[in-house]
């Protein structure tokens, strides 16, 4: 930011530039924070990031075999009406339903 | 899971949701806030849909800015799948929420399923819950979960690799552990 404005000192035009510049920072940011008021009136919950931390502790191939079997492909790729909507992965606590770390 | 979906959906016009309920989070875990997750992630993903926004604006100049009600959740979420190819929403730990709270869930996305049959929903859950599941989704395709062999044998490799006292550890001992141990959980 400092950068840009040491650059555009100096000329009237560029002046000009510098504020045309700030007017469009500005009706982004109004934007930007209606957006992230939508995203907190929709929910305070921030599933991403225990996701992000799911993928980070997870061990790499293991429960690779839920991904192979046949049920779980023909859910993922069977046309719409043609499959079952709905699977559902039971077992104890402990044995890798969400993941092993 | 999630990745692998992520993976195939890349580049089409599919959607990967997911979620991850929790015993601590309980009362933060209401199915309004469920199902508003998903909507944000969805939002998160192409930007905010226009209805989203509107129904936030006059949301926003009633009396008071109340808040989401469950119907309304639903009716939204409803307008924002419709147009999807295909939307995968993943629901982690389903028995870790309220009672009370899963059964509106479970209503709530059979309600959903039936307009919107482009979803597709994966549950995971300890094995009581089973009836409830089955109660909302009774074609739905049950499938137990137990580590395979291999699964445990990375899990040990990776254990020993960070153990704390590897002056304790020899050869022998390295070989029992990885062959006792897997051994003994596929007879449990």
């Amino acid at each position: 930011m400092l950068s840009g404005r040491q650059q555009v000192t100096g000329n009237i035009n560029s002046f000009n530039a510098w504020t045309r510049y700030n007017n469009i920072i500005n009706i982004t940011a109004e934007q930007d924070a209606e957006r992230d008021q939508i995203l907190q009136w929709l929910s305070p919950l921030e599933p991403q990031q225990r996701h992000e931390g799911v993928r980070t502790n997870r061990l790499d191939c293991v429960g690779n075999w839920a991904l192979e079997t046949d049920q779980f492909r023909k859910w993922c790729d069977v046309q719409d009406g043609c499959a079952e909507l709905v699977l559902f992965y039971y077992g104890n606590p402990g044995v890798g339903k969400t993941y092993i770390r | 899971m999630i990745d692998n979906l992520h993976d195939q959906a890349r580049g089409r016009d599919i959607a990967v949701v997911g979620i991850y309920c929790d015993f601590l989070a309980q009362q933060e875990q209401s199915t309004t806030n469920i199902l508003g997750a998903i909507l944000k992630q969805l939002a998160n993903r192409g930007g905010i849909p226009e209805h989203i926004r509107e129904t936030y604006r006059k949301s926003k100049n009633e009396f008071g800015h109340r808040g989401l009600r469950l119907p309304d959740i639903v009716e939204i979420l409803k307008e924002t799948i419709t147009p999807l190819q295909r939307i995968f929403v993943c629901v982690d730990a389903l028995d870790e929420l309220t009672p009370k709270h899963r059964r509106e869930l479970l209503k709530s996305l059979q309600e959903i399923v039936r307009i919107s049959p482009n979803m597709r929903i994966l549950l995971t859950g300890r094995p009581h819950i089973d009836d409830e599941v089955m109660e909302y989704f009774s074609k739905a395709v049950r499938m137990p979960v137990s580590p395979t062999q291999d699964d445990i044998r990375s899990y040990l490799k990776m254990r020993l690799g960070v153990d704390t006292t590897p002056k304790a550890m020899d050869d022998k001992l390295r070989a029992d552990i990885m062959r006792i141990i897997p051994e003994k959980i596929s007879e449990m």
